[in-house]
């Protein structure tokens, strides 16, 4: 006999079909996704920090952050970078394939209370990723005030989500500046560490938020930045990573002392990090 | 008037018998190697029921097993991928003999499965079960679960309770499901006297005065929250322990799972979730590497810091039952016994 409880369905990944897949760089690729489920998909949402559970046939599941922004609804953008077994099969996959999805779990970011300030945005690499969400639903509920967005690229070649820098770059009140690691021919940008980019902004730390997404390192150079500037702990917002099996608090995969970054986070301020032993501030 | 009852030693086995009919029946068993352990009975005639002996497993396996199918899936095409249940073994199950410890941890699986989101297996499981409990009236020469207060005897949890006191054991109840079987087989039960009370009271006193170990838990917890564990702890610790895991496996409150796909053939598979370990290397690995605990150090740090430091901040206990399995399979002598041991001489 078979036995459905009604909780079946808390590791049941739902079919959801690759829609359109962008090439954001050699390592990155975003999957613009919608359930199989054309109803299930039509009531789906989410908001911006959250995460899906990724399924792909024989390599098991990945925690991905949703890169779109709820605000376009029906289509779920999962901007991935080739890291390991699961991302690499993800990567060959082609519009048309199906893979498997959970969620959305995890804290997003504070909404709410972005919406009276200046908004700082500071990414690298993959990291603009969870900010993009941020961004594209600031701009589509129509942010009245000032947001800067600083992103760094190890070359100009790797730089994604050309799109959306390009209309981010051509908003008025949105200030979007990019640096390049090393330099390529034809590249006649900034080149430099993304902190390198603070110079060419004005920004006034008590009415401004900082959302920082990236590598450790970067993390850690630009709270350094944002503290010299005088940010203050509870204004600066990050992301975090960690590996994750189960995505609702019971395998303990993720955790970071006594928290869980799958429901506790992935979303903390700098101010709850640093109750915390965390690697990204220790360095 | 109690409501408390006795069952007479010679009525064990018809009762057991009768609920049979109805349920599962897993009770601690000495196979004929001489190991006891808790096994799902097939035929009452042809074993020996083991209560003198601690019990080498827990009951984890049976709400948590080491390895179970979440599901099936299928891939037959690439624009084709679903996913399918299994069958469970369903139906009640009667768990009997279970100490203070091993009912204890089953509470706290309870929260760790069921509190905040509802493990459908484990939930499953845990709503086929009655725990028929056993008290301790001689702690074995690990056990401390005094200093973990969660026994030698218990006051809640259980469906059913027993405690020996000679040629009886006295019975009592604390949920409904234990009230219904003691109703339905009222012929074995009669009930306690003050006697028969005065009896367990008297072995609750004996017992408490028979732990061999002196384990001052609350104060290495208190060491831990207040962040005076000396780096020397860790890393005697770290260098110790030999990463084979045997702590988390036999331990009854160690639920940490991995999951991973299991290829059944071209375009089939299993979602399989089994037993995982915070101090194995790989525990928090992610893709390309990257690891952001240094697992040869931390990983045994976050063993203890789990069970005496996390749990005790949110839950104001500790998840450690002090069953001292961990005690008896540690060959690195790495258990938790020796990290309180070690941070309480720490003269700090």
């Amino acid at each position: 006999m078979i036995m459905q409880s009604p909780h079946k369905d808390l590791y049941w990944p739902k079919p959801a079909e690759i829609r359109e897949v962008i090439e954001e760089n050699s390592q990155i690729k975003t999957f613009v996704l919608a359930f199989v489920d054309r109803q299930y998909n039509a009531s789906f949402t989410y908001q911006p920090g959250q995460f899906m559970m990724v399924s792909v046939p024989h390599c098991g599941e990945a925690p991905i952050s949703v890169s779109s922004t709820p605000m376009n609804a029906g289509a779920i953008h999962l901007s991935v970078r080739r890291a390991g077994g699961l991302t690499a099969a993800l990567h060959d996959m082609k519009k048309g394939d199906v893979v498997g999805l959970r969620g959305p779990y995890g804290r997003p970011f504070p909404m709410a209370s972005l919406t009276d300030r200046d908004l700082l945005f500071v990414a690298g690499g993959i990291g603009l990723a969870p900010l993009r969400s941020v961004i594209n639903t600031c701009l589509a509920t129509g942010h009245d005030r000032r947001i800067t967005i600083l992103y760094g690229s190890r070359t100009p070649s790797d730089i994604a989500f050309k799109k959306d820098l390009t209309t981010w770059g051509q908003t008025a009140k949105v200030s979007c500046l990019l640096t390049v690691d090393r330099s390529e021919p034809g590249w006649d940008g900034e080149v430099g560490l993304v902190t390198s980019l603070f110079e060419h902004c004005s920004l006034d730390p008590d009415e401004t938020k900082a959302l920082v997404c990236g590598p450790p390192m970067m993390i850690r150079a630009v709270l350094a930045e944002l503290a010299h500037r005088g940010f203050a702990d509870e204004n600066i917002i990050t992301t975090m990573e960690r590996h994750m099996k189960c995505g609702v608090g019971i395998c303990r995969h993720c955790h970071m002392d006594d928290k869980l970054v799958c429901k506790d986070g992935p979303v903390f301020t700098l101010e709850e990090l640093k109750r915390l032993n965390v690697f990204e501030l220790r360095g | 008037m109690t409501d408390k009852y006795v069952l007479k030693k010679d009525h064990l086995l018809p009762l057991l018998r009768k609920l049979k009919k109805n349920h599962r029946l897993i009770a601690p068993l000495q196979n004929r190697h001489g190991d006891t352990l808790f096994t799902e009975i097939d035929n009452l005639d042809n074993v020996r029921i083991d209560l003198e002996n601690q019990p080498q497993n827990s009951l984890k396996q049976f709400f948590f097993p080491q390895q179970e199918v979440l599901f099936t899936y299928n891939n037959p095409a690439r624009n084709s991928y679903h996913f399918e249940p299994v069958a469970e073994e369903s139906g009640p199950a009667l768990y009997f003999g279970v100490r203070s410890c091993d009912l204890s941890a089953i509470l706290y699986m309870d929260v760790v499965f069921l509190k905040d989101v509802k493990d459908p297996n484990y939930l499953q499981k845990r709503q086929n079960s009655i725990l028929v409990g056993l008290n301790c009236n001689t702690p074995f020469a690990n056990c401390f679960c005094n200093a973990t207060r969660n026994g030698p005897f218990l006051d809640f949890g259980f469906d059913l309770q027993l405690t020996d006191l000679g040629d009886r054991f006295l019975v009592e109840f604390d949920r409904s499901r234990g009230q219904e079987i003691i109703s339905e087989w009222r012929q074995f039960f009669s009930r306690a006297d003050d006697k028969d009370v005065k009896a367990q009271y008297q072995a609750f006193l004996e017992a408490r005065g028979k732990f061999s170990l002196q384990v001052h838990l609350d104060l290495a917890a208190r060491k831990l929250a207040d962040d005076k564990v000396p780096e020397s702890v860790w890393h005697e610790l770290s260098m110790r322990c030999q990463d084979c895991g045997g702590c988390a496996y036999i331990c009854p409150t160690c639920t940490c799972f991995t999951i991973r796909d299991q290829q059944t053939s071209d375009n089939e598979g299993e979602r399989i979730r089994s037993w995982d370990a915070c101090t194995f290397s790989g525990f928090t690995r992610m893709a390309g590497d990257h690891n952001p605990v240094d697992r040869q150090l931390r990983g045994i740090e976050q063993r203890f810091r789990h069970k005496l430091q996390f749990d005790v901040k949110k839950d104001n206990r500790p998840s450690c039952v002090g069953c001292g399995r961990c005690v008896n399979i540690c060959f690195g002598g790495t258990d938790i016994v020796r990290f309180i041991n070690m941070t309480c001489s720490e003269n700090i």
